[in-house]
């Protein structure tokens, strides 16, 4: 088997509020494998996000390790981790967060400019991103003047236009209308199987998980189930009325 | 009783009082008619105030310093302004050479002079009159520096200061216990009671032995010299007449801490002194009366005793001219006419302006922030009206308030240093003068206004529609 | 130390402390920045784009163009002042010739209070070192210098225009016109009733033109008479010929009813009638504010009798230093003071230290002011971004470059009002203004004054806007930075 692309190990983080210490995140280990499209759920407050977030490089661990590649992130400084999400990971929010002022066109060359790319390569890799999401025919449009739907696509351009190999989503669907909210799965499930993106997502809505290769339950800061995202997927595919409940669980190993 | 009738009398003297007193009370009044109201506007106004503290504190801060140069400037300009508009009491005619700058005429004129040149019976005699002779040195000729430099007022010492005594000694008292003196001079009338009673002592002793002299405190601080000193003064504008003095002691603070008073006869003495050891008269012998200063009545004597004077063939070589107070000292700040005009029609302005655009920008940028809140309000029934003076209330607030603080610290700490010492003419030090507390009010509120029109005008025409569809 | 200093020295004192704090950190951070910036500019450094802040910039245009105003009040106010004070330092520097001994009496610190009536000071003329003409006589200037008082005896009527004699107090216009003007008995109180002109009498005008280096622009030196008889006038009096400065002839043109004094005109100065046998070239120098005339006409009319200057021409600026400090020490008869020329009047500077130190005071004062306002623009620009900044830092880029970001956004704001502050202040280039110039108390001559804005003003002006940009832009930008990524997204 070839070596996961992320490998969390003994993973620990605690907040404190005030004089109370909360733990967020308690010993979890964690495997993702290359090219697979994991979706994590949890009720508010059961550590979901903070665990992308570690995942992600935008905050570090209280104890363990977190290894993303070859690099071991959870060791590195807050500049070295700038550096490192610039080529290595591509974020996508819920709430797009495409900067106002800029077109959909500098929104995904951003990132870009921090590397050293000649302005020909540069908007080379734009037209293609924007061309994978569908809007090359607005790319010169402010966020403003686009649909949800859009924007977040512009965000998913934005994300891959550096081509990481990681890609976390937090709540990509969370604004979005149910029609939208289908388009942007399917073009995250067409960044894993096209470009064998590797693609971290938290949801709490079950419909986008199903989409999923692979479903982390997580309670409490512990990792409490896990669950198959094609099976459930296909189970709705084949016009199950229900979801939830309706899909085979095993426990995982704590 | 009294004290307070003529505290109310000097009160209501000044329009600007009573325009503000009317003010309050028309505020006071409001607030009963109102006051549930006006406590309304007022919490609100204070809360958006303390919403962003941080705005709050800078835009107050940019008017605070903004004001303080303003209240500087003008402290200078309303100075200026004071002495070049004549008084109506204590009408003051000053006698000096025609056609030369500086004035020198022989002391001759002195008798002449002080009768008005009155040559009839129904001529005019002066109230009162006293002479003035500059007299120039320095207490180290080898190494002369504006530390050592000292200009004395050559003067009759009892027109600086005479309080009426009885045969003891005892200073006599009006009704209200107040000491009754006599002064030619300007602003004695601020000094303390003690401080009268010291300078009356010191002119006293400047009579008995004219080698005494009043130095003001801050011309001794630079002199390092202190008070039973005795220093020897070489001369500049009359060689060879060097004067040796003990100094006695010092003027009421304020006005004259940078003057210096000496006995006329002293120098006179050491002008005869000259001519007794050289054998002719000194150069500057027929030359050494500076200006003569007559106390008239009111503007009618003045006009008769300037007449009097110019028509007499006493005064005619040199030639003599006769003016007020204000208008002598108007023509000799003449050389800064275009510099003050530049004061006070560009820099004070440009200052304003730019007050009025830092409170615009800080009320626009919290206007625009409180959309969504002002839109609530109008939901809740309020009137685009009262809206906008939420606005304006919150800019005069700011704006007062700064604008007091200011002026009262420029007040209370420039006075306290003495004042503002800017030297231009014969000015030793310009006083934030009472009014300045107002004109801190008066300008944070009229900038406060002036620059929140705008945004109350924007927060008013909020369409309450327009911003609830941008959030949904 | 009383309770009351402390109400003033607690805020000064705190101000300042503030003031020098800030400036400890700010400016070499912002000089740092600036080079930051000019490394991102030429492309060395990785930046967030311009156009991010260019578009910034005009979404807010509103309380931008409102901070842009204040600043192009501020600098063009400065470069204003400056000027004023850059004009007089013209002027001193300008006046007097380095190879100029300028001789006074002994301890007389101005031409004023200045008496050579004692002894025979000719013969300081005769000292080595004095240059000596084509007659073999020294080139020195014998001068008697006075301010005289005069009068001004005709105004403009406000209602018809003309010009009208003032009463005998100088307080309004007599009766005039037929049928009676309406602006007779107009007050005039609280303008100017009289100008304070300097007279300088000297022996030779042609010798004194060619010690101080000022030849005539239009006409002749006065005659060796100095008196000449009144064109059209059929008594006998006699008007006093004067030279007089360019300047001074555009002073004086209004009270003759044109822009200025041409020669052959004449003007009352004293008890007698003056009129106009030249025009000097003299613009940028005190002589151009001077009546020339005949010594002792002057001396006679005005009660002084005795020369107060003599400024003798030598070959070099090294002799006259040499000859300067030998009649300063070694020559006693009389014992008289001797300078260099040109360093008596820059000795003059102490009026324009004086107000250079004041415009320095206020500015500063008012930069503090003007700095706040941009701070506030600075924070409420970034109060409306903190999501953009933690999407720029999540993408990778680094708090420097964010930094310099909202730093050059404020710099943007200080340039841009600055260049146009300095370009309004400009327009006052070349205009005059008369004030007065003075060593110390006392003395001092009332000068036109030619505002000039140089490459020094334009520079400072343009440090100022820079220091209020940096100001107020460092300590918003340094704020935005502080933000944790996740936590400006929440």
């Amino acid at each position: 088997m070839t070596r996961p692309i992320v490998e969390i190990v003994g993973l620990h983080k605690s907040f404190t509020r005030g004089s109370e210490k909360i733990d967020v995140l308690v010993d979890l280990t964690l495997n993702v494998p290359e090219g697979e499209f994991l979706a994590l759920m949890g009720p508010s407050g059961s550590g979901k996000t903070t665990l992308l977030n570690l995942i992600a490089g935008l905050d570090s661990p209280t104890r363990g390790t977190i290894r993303v590649g070859d690099d071991l992130i959870s060791n590195m400084t807050e500049g070295q981790l700038a550096k490192w999400r610039t080529r290595s990971v591509g974020f996508v929010f819920q709430f797009y967060h495409l900067l106002p002022v800029l077109t959909a066109y500098e929104n995904v060359e951003l990132p870009l400019l921090l590397l050293p790319l000649s302005s020909s390569e540069r908007k080379k890799q734009v037209l293609n991103a924007l061309d994978l999401v569908g809007l090359a025919n607005r790319m010169g449009h402010r966020p403003g003047q686009l649909s949800g739907g859009q924007q977040q696509r512009v965000g998913i351009a934005r994300a891959i236009v550096t081509d990481p190999t990681l890609i976390v989503a937090d709540e990509p669907t969370g604004d979005l209308d149910s029609k939208s909210a289908d388009e942007i799965l399917d073009l995250m499930v067409e960044l894993k199987r096209g470009l064998n993106k590797t693609i971290v997502m938290v949801t709490h809505d079950p419909r986008a998980a199903a989409r999923a290769e692979r479903i982390l339950h997580l309670e409490k800061g512990r990792l409490v189930r896990e669950t198959s995202g094609i099976d459930h997927a296909m189970h709705h595919f084949n016009g199950g009325e229900h979801i939830t409940g309706a899909v085979p669980e095993r426990e995982v190993r704590r | 009783m009294r004290a307070f009738d003529e505290w109310l009398l000097n009160f209501t003297d000044n329009p600007l009082n009573v325009a503000l007193l009317a003010g309050a009370a028309f505020l006071v009044a409001l607030s009963f008619l109102w006051l549930d109201q006006v406590v309304f506007y007022t919490t609100l106004i204070v809360k958006s105030f303390r919403r962003n503290v941080l705005r709050s504190t800078l835009t107050s801060m940019a008017i605070m310093v903004l004001v303080l140069v303003v209240t500087l400037v003008w402290s200078v300009l309303n100075l200026l302004d004071k002495v070049t508009s004549d008084k109506a009491r204590d009408f003051k005619a000053i006698v000096s050479e025609r056609w030369q700058i500086p004035s020198q005429m022989p002391y001759s004129y002195v008798s002449g002079l002080a009768r008005g040149g009155a040559r009839t019976g129904s001529d005019i005699v002066p109230m009162d009159s006293m002479t003035w002779t500059f007299y120039g040195g320095t207490t180290d000729p080898v190494n002369r520096t504006r530390e050592n430099i000292v200009f004395f007022f050559g003067m009759n010492p009892q027109k600086m200061m005479l309080i009426q005594r009885d045969e003891k000694g005892n200073p006599l008292r009006d009704r209200d216990g107040k000491l009754i003196y006599s002064s030619m001079m300007d602003d004695i009338d601020q000094a303390t009671e003690e401080e009268m009673l010291d300078l009356d002592r010191h002119c006293r002793e400047m009579e008995k032995d004219r080698s005494k002299v009043v130095i003001g405190r801050d011309k001794l601080d630079s002199m390092k010299k202190k008070i039973g000193e005795r220093i020897k003064v070489t001369s500049f504008n009359y060689p060879g007449v060097d004067l040796e003095v003990e100094i006695v002691g010092t003027f009421p603070k304020g006005r004259y801490d940078a003057s210096s008073l000496v006995n006329i006869q002293y120098i006179l003495d050491g002008i005869d002194a000259w001519k007794q050891k050289n054998g002719k008269p000194h150069p500057m012998a027929e030359k050494c009366l500076n200006l003569v200063w007559l106390k008239v009545p009111d503007t009618e004597a003045f006009r008769q005793v300037a007449d009097q004077i110019i028509t007499s063939p006493e005064f005619k070589s040199p030639a003599v001219k006769v003016e007020t107070a204000s208008s002598g000292i108007a023509s000799f700040l003449d050389s800064y006419r275009d510099l003050l005009w530049a004061v006070r029609w560009i820099l004070v302005p440009a200052i304003l302006a730019t007050m009025v655009l830092v409170i615009a920008n800080a009320i626009s940028i919290s206007v625009r922030e409180r959309r969504t809140e002002m839109a609530v309000l109008k939901v809740l029934g309020f009137s685009p009206t009262q809206v906008m003076i939420l606005v304006l209330g919150e800019a005069i607030f700011i704006g007062v308030i700064s604008g007091m603080i200011s002026a009262g610290i420029a007040y209370i700490a420039i006075n306290a240093r003495g004042g503002l010492k800017f030297p231009i003419a014969f000015f030793p030090a310009f006083k934030v003068p009472d009014e300045a507390i107002w004109w801190g009010l008066m300008i944070g509120g009229a900038t406060g206004v002036l620059g929140s029109l705008l945004p109350a005008w924007s927060a008013r025409s909020v369409k309450v529609a327009e911003v609830f569809s941008k959030t949904a | 130390m009383s309770l009351i200093d402390l109400l003033w020295i607690v805020p000064v004192g705190s101000a300042l402390l503030l003031l020098t704090g800030g400036l400890v950190v700010t400016l070499p951070l912002s000089i740092v920045l600036l080079f930051v910036l000019a490394a991102q500019l030429v492309g060395l450094l990785r930046r967030v784009p311009f156009t991010y802040n260019l578009r910034n910039l005009l979404v807010r245009w509103k309380t931008n163009i409102l901070t842009t105003i204040a600043f192009i009040c501020v600098v063009a106010l400065l470069t204003f002042m400056l000027a004023f004070v850059n004009g007089m330092y013209y002027l001193t520097s300008n006046t007097g010739n380095p190879s100029n001994v300028f001789v006074l009496a002994d301890g007389a610190t101005d031409e004023l209070f200045s008496n050579l009536g004692y002894g025979d000071v000719k013969e300081i003329a005769l000292q080595p070192g004095v240059l000596k003409d084509e007659d073999g006589m020294p080139l020195a200037s014998w001068e008697l210098y006075c301010v005289v008082n005069q009068p001004i005896l005709v105004r403009k009527c406000p209602v018809c225009g003309d010009l009208v004699p003032v009463d005998r107090f100088g307080r309004e216009l007599i009766e005039h016109g037929s049928p009676r003007c309406e602006g007779s008995g107009r007050s005039i109180v609280g303008s100017r009733g009289r100008r304070l002109l300097q007279v300088r009498g000297i022996e030779d005008p042609a010798k004194s033109g060619k010690v101080h280096s000022i030849p005539l622009k239009v006409g002749n030196w006065f005659s060796q008479s100095g008196v000449q008889a009144l064109q059209g006038s059929t008594s006998a009096e006699q008007a006093v010929q004067a030279v007089i400065g360019e300047g001074l002839s555009r002073e004086l043109g209004p009270d003759a009813g044109k822009r200025a004094l041409e020669v052959g005109d004449t003007f009352d100065l004293g008890p007698r009638k003056w009129v106009v046998t030249g025009i000097m070239d003299s613009s940028g120098s005190t002589f151009d504010s001077e009546i020339w005339a005949k010594f002792q006409l002057v001396g006679q009319q005005f009660g002084k009798p005795t020369y107060t200057t003599c400024v003798l021409r030598t070959k070099d600026e090294e002799d006259a230093i040499k000859l300067a400090q030998f009649l300063k020490t070694d020559y006693k008869k009389p014992a008289v003071s001797a300078q260099q020329e040109t360093v008596y009047y820059a000795g003059l500077n102490t009026t324009n230290q004086q107000f250079l130190y004041a415009t320095i005071v206020v500015m500063l004062i008012m930069a503090i002011g003007c700095a706040f306002g941009v701070m506030n623009t600075m924070f409420a620009a970034i109060a409306q971004r903190t999501k953009d900044i933690g999407v720029l830092r999540i993408i990778g880029y680094s708090r420097w470059q964010i930094l310099t970001s909202f730093f050059m956004e404020a710099l943007a704001l200080a340039v841009f009002g600055g260049l146009i502050g300095i370009s309004i202040g400009s327009l006052c280039h070349g205009l005059s203004a008369t004030s007065n110039i003075a060593s110390g108390p006392g003395g001092g001559k009332s000068v036109v004054i030619k505002l000039v804005v140089d490459h020094y003003v334009i520079l400072t002006g343009m440090g100022f806007s820079l220091f209020m940009g940096c100001v107020g832009g460092l300590i918003p930008a340094l704020s935005a930075i502080r933000l944790k990524p996740l936590e400006s997204l929440r």
